[in-house]
């Protein structure tokens, strides 16, 4: 229960320095791709364009970050929720249910997902949130679940023996002890989510999968190699900022 | 007061507790005493609803628990547990405050009522107040456990096995601190233990329960001279009942006054039990001690006939001894 335990941690510049680090290579590889055309050459020494130019980069960043942002909005709150509502007692019977929901959401490959989806909802963002979205909540549901069941008997029994309410115990007790865990679960689904988000490129939404897509279908290595080092750092980027967010954690 | 009538408790076929009848006085400390399985923690749990009784009725202050809410029936009684169930996120401070904050005191107050407990409670309020409970002892942890079960000073308070776990010497002075604090507070207390020993030493009204039903209850003096059955004879210690009894009678029930004889060379203090006097004669091979005050004076003496209480034969004969009207 170590890591379930908060305390007062002095947010200093060191602390957030790995993230930052991340994000500013990041940052500067939208920006300054250009520079490093001398290396991608190395890969692709014939062609004429080294450097995926149909967009920039940091626009790509932004639609990318959008839609994997709403989709674990999305993930966060039907999957917390879900796993909140099994847990009471009035929800306890549907445990079963939704716990095996949440697992055959991940088997479903999200390719499959966008290919079912594209009939029904469209080419454009909509499909790959919708395939992002059942992807990553497994792993929220579970973490959740099992942040919510960890959570000492002891604790549970002098909570409820002290008067606390439901609402009071879930959210003075329940929720905080189960935090770690819960936002570990986020951490799991988000990072995913940004390299699967890539595929989305395939359906019509435009992101960071776009040169890795077009380099694939122009046989351009140059271009692929661009938009997986961009994606790379950005998972880099978005889990160390999860990383420095949870208590207890030592990376 | 508490009251309990024919109260019964089912889980499923199993009766847990079965036809319980029971009344606790206002400033009572009542034991529940069984082995495991026996439904005293069930009997004690139905008292705050932390289970619901399936049959009967419990009473406190005259008034059916079931018409209070749950959450308002529990802040007005303290509750305290063997794991502490202490919030492992919270501060200590924090933790003894939980009662006080549900029932909206203002911040000073609850800040003063903390400091006040904790300084019953003997934890250093510099010291305690802003750790974690992953950073108390097992004892430190039991105490601001009790201080949350005082914190609203609620006129009942439920203990369940609170010192099971916490080794000899920690237990038995947390033992004396509640005495201590009960002759202060004078709250109910209805104390659950399977520690034969911590309950002769609290109770001022022992309940032995077995299978859900009570076999018997009554000081615990009455207890150990009249056992109802076997079982109560068994789990009040069997032969060990005279040390028990004697542990449970001071030193100046039995002793006489000085005469001219010379005093005795060993001492013991009057406040002393019976147990404690007969321990030293064994170990100082004496056959009388020099019984003194608080202040070292000798007010009477003690010799080992006057402590067995022999020629006393009628209270004996009135002893009920399982074994020999089995035998």
């Amino acid at each position: 229960m170590q890591t379930a335990i908060r305390r007062p941690v002095r947010p200093t510049i060191s602390h957030w320095l790995a993230p930052l680090v991340w994000l500013l290579l990041l940052l500067g590889a939208c920006w300054g791709m250009s520079w490093l055309e001398p290396l991608f050459r190395l890969a692709e020494p014939d062609s004429r364009d080294i450097i995926y130019d149909r967009a920039d980069f940091i626009v790509l960043l932004g639609r990318h970050l959008q839609v994997v942002g709403v989709a674990a909005l999305l993930a966060i709150g039907i999957g917390v929720a879900a796993a909140i509502a099994v847990t009471r007692p009035a929800g306890r019977d549907f445990l079963p249910m939704v716990s095996q929901l949440a697992s055959m959401g991940q088997t479903f490959p999200p390719v499959a997902v966008l290919a079912l989806a594209v009939p029904v909802l469209g080419f454009g963002n909509l499909p790959v949130i919708v395939a992002l979205l059942l992807y990553g909540l497994l792993p929220i549901v579970r973490n959740t679940l099992a942040g919510l069941e960890s959570i000492d008997g002891g604790v549970a029994e002098a909570a409820r023996g002290m008067g606390m309410t439901g609402g009071q115990r879930l959210w003075r007790v329940e929720l905080p002890l189960a935090a770690p865990i819960i936002l570990a679960g986020i951490r799991t689904s988000v990072t995913i989510n940004i390299a699967t988000a890539a595929i989305g490129s395939t359906v019509g939404a435009s992101n960071l999968g776009d040169p890795i897509i077009s380099g694939i279908v122009n046989g351009n290595i140059a271009y692929v190699l661009q938009g997986a080092l961009l994606i790379g750092l950005l998972a880099l980027s978005v889990d160390s900022l999860f990383a420095r967010l949870q208590p207890g954690s030592p990376d | 007061m508490i009251e309990l009538i024919q109260v019964s408790k089912r889980f499923g076929d199993a009766l847990a507790v079965d036809d319980v009848s029971l009344s606790i006085e206002r400033g009572e400390l009542c034991v529940l005493i069984g082995t495991s399985g026996c439904g005293k923690s069930t009997t004690l749990r139905m008292i705050n609803r932390l289970i619901e009784h399936s049959a009967g009725e419990i009473h406190l202050e005259g008034q059916p628990v079931r018409e209070f809410r749950e959450e308002v029936l529990r802040r007005r009684i303290g509750y305290a547990i063997q794991s502490t169930g202490l919030f492992p996120h919270w501060t200590v401070a924090r933790n003894i405050g939980l009662v006080p904050g549900l029932l909206k005191w203002p911040r000073a107050r609850i800040r003063e009522r903390v400091e006040e407990l904790m300084a019953l409670l003997g934890l250093e309020v510099e010291e305690f107040a802003d750790k974690y409970p992953s950073q108390l002892s097992g004892g430190q942890a039991q105490r601001v456990g009790v201080a949350r079960a005082l914190a609203a000073d609620p006129d009942i308070l439920l203990m369940d096995e609170p010192f099971g776990a916490l080794d000899p010497i920690t237990r038995e002075s947390l033992q004396d601190e509640l005495v201590r604090l009960q002759a202060r507070l004078n709250k109910t207390i209805v104390f659950v233990t399977h520690d034969m020993d911590e309950a002769l030493r609290l109770a001022d009204r022992l309940v032995v329960m077995n299978h859900g039903r009570i076999i018997q209850q009554g000081h615990p003096l009455e207890l150990l001279r009249r056992p109802a059955d076997g079982f109560v004879e068994s789990l009040l210690g069997g032969a060990d009942r005279g040390l028990k009894e004697a542990a449970l009678l001071p030193v100046s029930q039995r002793m006489t006054a000085l005469d001219d004889a010379p005093l005795a060379e060993q001492r013991v203090s009057q406040q002393a039990t019976l147990r404690e006097a007969l321990s030293i004669m064994l170990w100082r091979h004496a056959d009388c001690l020099t019984v003194v005050d608080a202040a070292d004076t000798p007010v009477g003496q003690l010799s080992l006939r006057q402590l067995v209480g022999a020629g006393d034969a009628r209270a004996a004969a009135g002893r009920t001894d399982t074994d020999q009207a089995a035998g």
